[in-house]
């Protein structure tokens, strides 16, 4: 394959273009039920087929210090049974009418996402209010999924090191702050969580005035909401409030972490520090800015560690915004001995951004390329429901959507070379972690600062034991 | 090896995957146009005005299966080389044309097809068309980007296959799986391959492969078939069409016997692998195929996953995968093993439950379940003009010709539950599989031998 984790900035976007001239959110319907969740509706009748989102506020940031990974595990056991079916029956339910359902954690939220035929809606809603209202959370499917959670971690250490990598930044960076929660757990702070943590943490953490729930698709809105409001009012709340999560500190020094992979022939690294929130309104002039410097085949990192060197498959950087600042990273891999000569060359391509910033024909091809990129991210009744649950969660309007084509249009040098020096990262204040052969790699990684030191298979993504 | 996206939640593009036939009518497939230029190059388009995009992928008909001892990776290599440089334009170029106007592209190679895919709005479709005229007529052949791109390819080597213990081992059941037939030849190419190609081998293999008349162009979106058909034929009609590829001879002999690759490495989590010898892309059994491997394998409810994963926790995951290419491939399954799992338990398991759908077949309830799947799934697929020109290329290169995709809801209605008896009887074999096992070194001491 030629490449590339193409860092799609604006996953959460939609079209319905007008006339090639930026997208508009086309009309839908927010309704709050009297228990605090949200409902938000938008018909789009040109295939027979809903999709939903159902997201609940809450997520990594939620977990008890030691047991990340109890979110996941709680999503995750929501499938696993509910309501009149066990865990066979619901699965078998799901596919014999060839729906879809998947459960996902991340560091804010929980979330159902899944498709139904339209003819299937009654259904479709009866099995989301089950898996939220009415889970089973049986002690052996909670001693299985946990096992097997375990297990997923341990092959991937010998089979996926650049998906982990940027595990062990994240954790890295943000040390004891809630963003510094591994999402889905270690094995040592998954093998802590007891099945009462998991009946506890639905208790207290799981209820209606958490909800957003987006349906877009082939359904009349009226009908609808009249079968969700009926399937959810009586729906209780969460039992404790909702964490609020602190700003996080970012790092001035820069510091490394290596990871001893003694059996890897290549070296993974990652080097981010705290960036921007969601609702930063430079949004526009960071993303076409993140686009040229490490957000495409041509952006500078590519083009220096790939394109003209050789020295890696791929580079790249990305933005992770949340409700508080979240991370900006950049990250690639190369052979274990040259690893030096590509961290260096990384480094050096950063300074090169604040030092010479982008030129007017970068600035207007990286404008152009989000530009033209921005519709196809938006194609599925899926996507659209994915994006009006977002808008909610982060109490964006729809100007969100509807004016980010001007806002691209907008942005100049000045705006540019305004996040450069506000928001991206110089190369002396860096959190840099290196998976790889530490025997070969711990001598040269010193000149970047403070090395610590941590093996694969330490049960933790930290090289403290408590996350 | 696809774009590493989110999860697109699919919406299906059409009034049917309603369970029944009422032969499910692919909105918009009336609009689909071919034909093929005076050169022999073939051209389909596909308009869907939802976007103001369009997908266009060039699927060249080259593959690992063209490649021989010595050049082997190297179609993978060319897909590479396509981005690095033409005559009339320098290395860079090609990207920076396109990202400048708004377009992205990638591209793939399997055993059977390059693919080189943008994904444009539709303001730049002369502009893609250009440059990707320019790069079939014009490639350059640089010493020294060559050898930088030799870095590149080996480390998505290092990714895919040295890192990783479940790639370190597909390969070894790959090419164990086929004594003469060059489907045994990994795609990304082997080690002392990538790092000795020469110039003339990249020069001889461009000027067989990269003709026109080996080429089918796909474009979905938002575009006009007469306008595209129109810029087809500026850009490409006059690339001269070469004498066609020598075509691939050799059958793979019937196996004879079951084969084994055993791996002993540092590892903690086995690895077991099944592959077995099955079905070209076109051949009409391949609905039967699929709907059998879901029984199998497709979510919580399919046999495999149930018995090893849900009860008897003896594998964290069980997958599947088939072939399908031009000639007959593999149809893969893939169990993932808990730290220090029992091999030998979850084989012997793997083993009762392919002897029981072998011998007894699959119940009407898991038939009708699989065809579900299979139904939403393909409407699902067809939800974005990446997912058209996926199937569309597909069908009309590997599978039968593009008119087959039209039919695929009514060709999964059509197979019964004896038709899937009767090919797992036959496939599903020991005889007619590979078994790789991966194991820790310690623990695999008292296994069998190479």
């Amino acid at each position: 394959m030629k490449s590339f984790v193409s860092a799609l900035l604006f996953i959460f976007s939609t079209s319905v273009l007008a006339a090639g001239n930026g997208v508009k959110v086309p009309p839908f319907e927010r309704v709050q039920l009297s228990n605090g969740a949200v409902v938000l509706l938008m018909e789009r009748h040109d295939v027979p087929l809903i999709a939903f989102s159902a997201v609940l506020r809450g997520g990594a940031v939620s977990d008890p210090a030691d047991e990340s990974g109890l979110a996941s595990l709680l999503v995750g056991l929501l499938q696993k049974g509910s309501g009149s079916r066990d865990a066979v029956a619901f699965a078998e339910t799901v596919a014999s009418v060839g729906g879809q359902i998947e459960t996902a954690a991340s560091t804010e939220s929980i979330a159902i996402s899944g498709s139904f035929l339209a003819r299937d809606q009654q259904l479709m809603v009866e099995l989301l209010a089950d898996m939220l209202q009415r889970p089973r959370l049986e002690l052996g499917q909670f001693d299985t999924l946990r096992a097997r959670q375990i297990e997923f971690i341990r092959a991937a250490k010998e089979s996926d090191l650049a998906a982990l990598t940027p595990i062990y930044g994240e954790a890295s960076l943000f040390g004891g702050h809630p963003y510094g929660r591994t999402v889905d757990g270690s094995e040592a702070s998954l093998a802590e969580i007891k099945h009462a943590d998991l009946q506890r943490y639905y208790q207290e953490q799981v209820g209606a005035d958490r909800l957003i729930l987006a349906v877009a698709g082939d359904f009349k809105t009226a009908q609808m909401k009249q079968r969700i409001s009926r399937a959810f009012s009586g729906w209780r709340k969460a039992g404790a409030p909702l964490a609020q999560v602190p700003k996080a500190q970012a790092v001035t020094g820069r510091r490394v972490l290596l990871i001893d992979a003694p059996e890897s022939v290549q070296s993974y690294f990652w080097a981010g520090n705290v960036a921007v929130a969601k609702n930063d309104p430079r949004r526009a002039a960071l993303d076409v800015t993140n686009t040229l410097f490490g957000g495409r085949f041509t952006s500078m990192l590519n083009s220096e560690l790939r394109i003209r060197t050789g020295l890696s498959y791929s580079a790249s950087s990305h933005f992770d915004r949340l409700l508080q600042p979240g991370h900006w990273a950049l990250s690639s891999f190369t052979q274990t001995e040259k690893t030096i000569e590509a961290l260096d060359l990384a480094l050096a391509t950063l300074d090169k951004l604040h030092q010479s910033g982008l030129d007017a024909t970068m600035l207007e091809s990286g404008k152009s390329y989000v530009q033209g990129q921005y519709p196809l991210a938006l194609e599925t009744a899926g996507q659209w429901a994915s994006q009006l649950a977002t808008l909610e969660f982060y109490g964006l309007d729809r100007s969100y959507i509807d004016n980010y084509s001007a806002a691209l249009a907008g942005v100049g040098g000045a705006d540019a070379k305004r996040v450069i020096d506000e928001v991206f990262p110089s190369s002396s204040a860096l959190a840099i972690v290196v998976v790889g052969n530490a025997g070969a790699l711990r001598d040269g990684l010193r000149k970047y600062g403070p090395v610590t030191e941590m093996k694969l298979a330490d049960p933790s993504f930290s090289p403290v034991r408590r996350q | 090896m696809s774009r590493r996206l989110l999860s697109q939640l699919l919406a299906a593009t059409l009034a049917c995957a309603c369970t029944l036939p009422a032969a499910a009518q692919v909105p918009g497939a009336d609009q689909v146009q071919a034909v093929t230029l005076t050169n022999g190059m073939q051209i389909i388009v596909w308009p869907d005005h939802d976007i103001p995009n369009v997908a266009l992928f060039n699927w060249v008909h080259v593959g690992s299966r063209n490649e021989v001892p010595g050049i082997t990776g190297l179609a993978h290599f060319f897909e590479h080389m396509m981005f690095n440089g033409t005559t009339t334009r320098p290395q860079g170029e090609f990207d920076r044309v396109l990202e400048a106007n708004g377009a992205r592209n990638n591209a793939f190679t399997t055993n059977d097809v390059t693919v080189y895919q943008d994904w444009l709005p539709r303001a730049a479709l002369a502009t893609v068309f250009e440059v990707e005229a320019d790069r079939l007529r014009n490639l350059a052949f640089e010493p020294k980007v060559i050898e930088s791109e030799r870095g590149v390819v080996y480390s998505e080597r290092r990714l895919r296959v040295e890192d990783s213990l479940v790639g370190r081992l597909q390969e070894q059941v790959q090419a164990t799986a086929y004594l003469a037939h060059p489907y045994g030849i990994p795609t990304i190419g082997w080690p002392s391959d990538i790092q000795s190609w020469r110039i003339e081998d990249l020069k001889s293999f461009f000027a067989t492969n990269y003709a026109p008349n080996n080429c089918t162009l796909v474009l979905v979106g938002d575009v006009e078939p007469k306008s595209a058909i129109a810029l087809a034929k500026q850009y490409f009609e006059s690339i001269p069409s070469h004498a066609p590829p020598d075509a691939i001879r050799t059958k793979e002999p019937e196996q004879e016997g079951e084969r084994r690759v055993n791996i002993e490495a540092e590892a903690q989590s086995p690895l077991l692998q099944f592959a077995y010898h099955a079905l070209s892309g076109a051949d009409p059994r391949q609905p039967a195929l699929e709907l059998l491997t879901r029984i199998l394998t497709d979510g919580d409810a399919s046999r495999l996953h149930r018995v090893l994963v849900e009860e008897q926790k003896l594998a964290i995951s069980a997958d599947s995968y088939i072939d399908r290419g031009f000639d007959p491939g593999l149809a893969w399954f893939l169990l993932t093993l808990p730290a220090g799992g029992d091999a030998q338990k979850a084989e012997a398991v793997f083993d009762r439950e392919i002897e029981r759908v072998r011998d007894s077949g699959v119940t009407a309830q898991e038939l009708a379940r699989a065809r579900s799947q299979a139904l939403a799934d393909f409407w699902r697929g067809l939800a974005t003009i990446d997912g058209k020109a996926q199937a569309l290329g597909s069908y009309a290169v590997l599978q039968g010709g593009y008119q087959r995709l039209f039919d695929a809801p009514r060709a999964y209605e059509s197979v019964t539950a004896d038709d899937i008896r009767k090919l797992a009887a036959e496939l599903l074999r020991p005889s007619n599989r590979t078994v790789g096992v991966l194991t820790a070194k310690a623990a695999a001491s008292q296994g069998e031998g190479q």
